[in-house]
């Protein structure tokens, strides 16, 4: 194996790729949890998305229809959590948990028939830029649209969270839903809106990777990465910025040791697959020790029940 | 322009409660208004009513004739009725300014104009760019407060709102309000404490389970008239015996008691030599925050201090945990009844099993003999007269004057030689006070001793054999309480010095 440049560039341009349902996924979760939602559904929404996404493209043989449908698929699913916890108030952790089992059992039932179909080529942008300039080339283009949306989701949603007025009331319903309601802020309705907002962005996430990243539908095909996700907003203290680090370490290191394990290092495979796992928890936990940042961006209604009362 | 606010028939009825029984009240601006009631009298049901938090079940509310609509809060700020909350309703990761931007119809940077006009005009100072956390409770306040002129409010209801501030903060509040009300914004003042509706204010309703049980100038008023209106009852006259044996034994002597802290939240101590004899009530008295906590804490066992002596029935108690000096006869009751006495969601029997001894048998091989606990509790509840007999209920439905009986009970049922407790009616309605204190003096009629760590200092005066004042950490000297009178205490309290 050669580690010239270009190679280099080329491994850059994977971990981006690799990295991409990460990122979405967690984006919209982050924003479930900033109003104080706790939607452990996020892997069940995701193998919806992916289904619904492929099952559109096989249908209608039309791509963006594929995507949309992928979003709404995740908007439907997460109304189902949406129901459940803000209108009948459930506990959030039981219903996220029975979404995600929901999800895996749905999936693999309406995708039965889809298994073995191949793929559709999605279209990349820049392609000839991406040949012409070495090194950067692969790390800035040829890439699906979706990635370039990913790439600047965390910059948006940071930018929402802290500068417009809608993101203060989320942040506002997040920190004391009580208050919140009682200076006349509709508490349950940001809150099912942030709840479908994360439900789409989990369904774009799935539809990434049966579409884009391994166009085919394999049953169970998130394999855990929702799960990732949800980790990635808490071991990155509800920052989008850190969520966008933690999923490019998760997905640097994963590539990196597939590498490793290909040329044959003298380490045991199993502490090979571990490693990204390990390492983002480290890093996360490291670039957020400040307790006082802590506190400030967690959400502390998360996860508990809100009424109104009467 | 005049505001009239006129309640005519409000009631509310939860299940097994009326909260609000055809209550009918009227306000005019110029004055403020008290409303005054015990705990659960329905104060707090009438004003979540009044701005919109709750509708009534039965009633209508006018301002200036016309007849309001009051659904939702955005009702009552349509309306220019404004509301302190007595738990703050703020967002304590959010800063001042995006607290009090959420809710702005005007951009930011005129918003900022607007605020500082409102800060510099009534003299408060408070940085608009920290998180709320970072604050006092009386600088929340004062944020609640400018949320509310910022609309420019004709009605201002404060519910319960000193009972988080210090004296000194009670007084800037009431500055405050007076000024509010001479620029005709109409002031309703809901509250417990009779002393303050005598200073502050001009017109005073009083409820009593549900019902407005009289209305009243309170110029007419004294502090006792309008406890017994408030309790339906004359309340006894509590006075207690001074005890004047001086050669009693010492059961509780500390010596250089000491503490550090690198925290600048907590208050060093500097060297701290008291004894307390049987029988007697010893009174700490000091505004909160001068060492309070921490002195409960270290006489409790929470903290250790190195080279502190503290010698108890002769014995050196200084290095054992708080569960270790209760088996030497010891109780506490803390300050803050919810999240250090008891735990709010368990049950009340399950509270009582917390305080648990060698000799209580509540636990027997690592299982929990629950029929014996229950018996225990049920014992408690009778014996101190906690308004209820279901040991059953979660701590957390008990009202603070339960809760407090709940907690001194289980503490004294023990027969302990000395209780320490800290503001042990902190918060709570006169009937409890009452109860509370004739539950101390007992105490040292049976000949056991008290600490009583407060910071009021009527209470101090009217229970404590003996007085000292913290200050900054410091103990002045003890005083025998007939030598004390509230205007030495106040000067001690507040750093000066007596001869």
């Amino acid at each position: 194996m050669s580690l010239d440049i270009s190679f280099i560039g080329i491994l850059i341009g994977s971990i981006m790729a690799s990295s991409v349902p990460l990122i979405l996924a967690a984006s919209g979760e982050l924003i479930t949890e900033r109003s104080g939602v706790l939607n452990l559904g996020v892997e069940g929404m995701m193998i919806i998305g992916a289904i619904s996404g492929f099952a559109l493209m096989v249908i209608t043989d039309n791509l963006l229809i594929a995507i949309v449908g992928s979003m709404l698929s995740g908007v439907i699913i997460s109304l189902i959590f949406g129901f459940l916890t803000q209108s009948l108030l459930t506990n959030h952790v039981a219903t996220g948990l029975a979404l995600t089992i929901f999800g895996i059992g749905l999936s693999a039932m309406l995708g039965k028939n889809f298994v073995g179909i191949p793929g559709k080529e999605f279209p990349i942008l820049f392609s000839s830029l991406r040949e012409s300039i070495p090194f950067f080339g692969p790390i800035l283009f040829g890439h699906s649209i979706v990635l370039y949306f990913a790439f600047a989701l965390p910059f948006l949603t940071n930018y929402f969270l802290k500068k417009t007025k809608l993101g203060l009331v989320v942040r506002a319903v997040g920190d004391s839903p009580v208050s919140a309601s009682n200076q006349g802020i509709n508490v349950i309705l940001v809150r099912y809106c942030c709840i479908l907002y994360g439900g789409a962005m989990c369904g774009l996430a799935g539809a990434y990777l049966s579409l884009i990243y391994t166009p085919q539908w394999i049953e169970n095909m998130t394999a855990g990465r929702g799960w990732i996700a949800l980790a990635l907003v808490v071991f990155a203290t509800w920052s989008p910025i850190k969520v966008l680090i933690g999923a490019l370490i998760f997905g640097g290191i994963t590539i990196l040791q597939l590498h490793m394990q290909a040329i044959g290092f003298r380490i045991p495979v199993q502490f090979l697959s571990a490693l990204p796992y390990l390492m983002t928890i480290i890093v996360l936990v490291v670039i957020s020790r400040d307790s006082r940042k802590i506190k400030l961006n967690t959400p502390t209604s998360l996860g508990r029940i809100f009424y109104k009362e009467k | 322009m005049a505001t009239d606010l006129r309640i005519s028939n409000i009631s509310k009825i939860y299940p097994g409660c009326i909260a609000n029984d055809n209550v009918s009240l009227q306000f005019k601006s110029g004055k403020i208004y008290a409303l005054l009631g015990e705990n659960g009298a329905g104060k707090s049901t009438l004003v979540k009513i009044l701005s919109g938090v709750i509708s009534p079940d039965n009633g209508e509310v006018y301002l200036n004739e016309k007849n309001l609509k009051l659904s939702s809060p955005l009702d009552a700020k349509k309306n220019k009725i404004g509301m302190v909350f007595q738990h703050f309703n703020l967002f304590e990761t959010l800063s001042v300014f995006e607290n009090l931007s959420i809710d702005a119809t005007e951009d930011n940077k005129s918003l900022r104009v607007k605020i500082n006009e409102i800060l510099k005009k009534y003299n408060f100072s408070i940085d608009l760019d920290v998180p709320v956390l970072n604050l006092s409770a009386g600088q929340k306040q004062k944020v609640e407060i400018i949320r509310c002129l910022l609309r420019s409010p004709k009605v201002l209801i404060m519910d319960e709102p000193t009972s988080v501030l210090t004296e000194q903060e009670t007084e800037e509040l009431f500055i405050s309000l007076k000024k509010f009300c001479d620029e005709g914004i109409l002031i309703i003042y809901i509250t417990h404490k009779l002393k303050e509706v005598l200073s502050l204010c001009d017109e005073v309703a009083v409820m009593r389970k549900g019902k407005v049980v009289s209305v009243s100038q309170t110029q007419n008023e004294r502090v006792e008239t309008l406890a017994n209106k408030m309790v339906g009852q004359k309340l006894a006259k509590i006075k207690k015996k001074i005890n004047i044996s001086t050669n009693k034994d010492e059961i509780f002597k500390v010596k250089h008691l000491n503490f550090y802290s690198d925290d600048p939240f907590e208050t060093n101590l500097v060297n701290l030599n008291f004894s307390v004899k049987k029988g007697e009530c010893l009174g700490i008295a000091g505004i909160s925050g001068n060492g309070q906590n921490e002195l409960f804490q270290i006489l409790s066992g929470e903290i250790i201090t190195p080279d502190t002596s503290i010698i108890f029935r002769n014995k050196e108690i200084a290095k054992l945990n708080p569960k270790q000096r209760r088996e030497y006869l010891m109780a506490f009751s803390p300050e803050d009844r919810i999240s250090q006495a008891a735990v709010p969601e368990l049950k009340i029997y399950e509270n009582v099993a917390l305080n648990n001894f060698k000799s209580s048998n509540f636990f027997e091989k690592g299982l929990v003999n629950e029929k014996k606990i229950k018996e225990h509790s049920k014992k408690i509840l009778s014996d101190f007269s906690v308004n209820t007999d279901n040991v059953e209920l979660k701590s957390q439905f008990l009202s603070g004057g339960n809760l407090q009986k709940l907690i001194l009970g289980r503490e004294l049922i023990t027969a302990p030689e000395l209780l320490i407790c800290y503001n042990p009616t902190w918060g709570l309605d006169v009937g409890a006070i009452n109860y509370i204190h004739e539950t101390l003096i007992k105490i040292n009629d049976q000949e056991k001793s008290t600490i009583l760590i407060s910071t009021d200092t009527e209470e101090l005066l009217k229970l404590s054999d003996r007085i000292a004042v913290i200050y900054k950490g410091k103990l002045s000297k003890i005083m025998p309480s007939e030598e004390v009178t509230p205007e030495k205490l106040g000067v001690l309290m507040g750093g000066g010095s007596i001869d």
